[in-house]
């Protein structure tokens, strides 16, 4: 197997995430915290924030249906959101969220479904790229030959 | 920087608290301890642990972290330094009126925290010299 190869496609897919806007320097201050005592601590971050997030986005749209208007509500579900994100630096989706909550303060409706499905996509988008990160890195390094974790 | 400190985490988010408390052990290797509301981290206390230092965030299920300062403080425990987290600087004035001693804005950074960690250890050890 071309290790230097996937090595490269790695590097290049995480330049690629810093350099579009999807991650930030918070990002950079998680992979600092990976050592030999926690190998996978990054893709064991990143997979619990996809399930973290998932269950929010999934909690906000029912909210959305069942307590219309209640934005008060709505923006709680979107600052843990929003911490959440903050936390592994998933910059574009952050600032969706901020975009939310500012419609939540401007009590626009339109705006706030506007801002949920951008953040949705982003989402969509930021998970897929980390999806095929991991696997890259999976493929070249001692980490390899773990078993994929559900994302 | 190297401290044997113990340090308590109160944080609701999952993935916050893996970041965190990777920081404070891995950084500045501190003994974390977990806690997911603030009750939680009362009941720490209640039960009889003793921490140098409290990372609380503000709003939490059960028990916000404005909450379990002040009811921390009130069983007695002035010593423990206790600082505030969130990404809400207006945050800062509750913690502050609650009795927390300090405030450090989300995401948490090591910048941030390691001065902090340090007056920890600096008191302790001004306590153990005098003590000798």
């Amino acid at each position: 197997m071309d290790y230097s190869n996937l090595r490269r496609q790695a590097a290049s897919l995480k330049k690629g995430l810093f350099d579009q806007g999807h991650l930030d320097e918070q990002f950079r201050q998680v992979e600092d915290l990976q050592d030999e005592a926690s190998p996978n601590f990054v893709e064991e971050v990143v997979v619990v924030f996809f399930k973290d997030s998932g269950r929010l986005i999934s909690n906000l749209e029912q909210a959305l249906e069942k307590y219309p208007r209640d934005f008060n509500r709505w923006d709680a579900y979107m600052q843990q959101l929003k911490g959440s994100c903050s936390s592994i630096g998933a910059s574009r989706m952050k600032n969706e969220c901020m975009s939310f909550r500012d419609n939540c303060g401007q009590r626009s409706v339109e705006g706030c479904m506007g801002s949920l499905q951008k953040l949705k996509r982003e989402h969509a988008i930021l998970r897929q790229k980390l999806e095929s990160y991991f696997q890259l890195l999976r493929q070249v390094g001692p980490a390899g030959a773990a078993t994929r974790p559900a994302m | 920087m190297a401290s044997s400190l113990r340090a308590l985490l109160v944080e609701d988010t999952a993935v916050q608290r893996m970041v965190v408390s990777a920081m404070l052990r891995n950084q500045f290797h501190c003994e974390t301890t977990l806690a997911k509301n603030g009750k939680e981290a009362v009941d720490m206390f209640l039960e009889g642990n003793t921490f140098d230092i409290v990372f609380c965030d503000r709003d939490m299920p059960i028990m916000t972290g404005p909450e379990a300062v002040v009811k921390i403080r009130a069983m007695g425990a002035t010593d423990v330094k206790i600082v505030g987290l969130s990404d809400d600087d207006n945050a800062m004035e509750a913690f502050i009126s609650a009795g927390a001693d300090d405030f450090v804005p989300k995401p948490v950074r090591p910048e941030t925290v390691g001065p902090m960690i340090q007056e920890v250890i600096n008191k302790k050890l001004e306590q153990l010299a005098a003590l000798a």
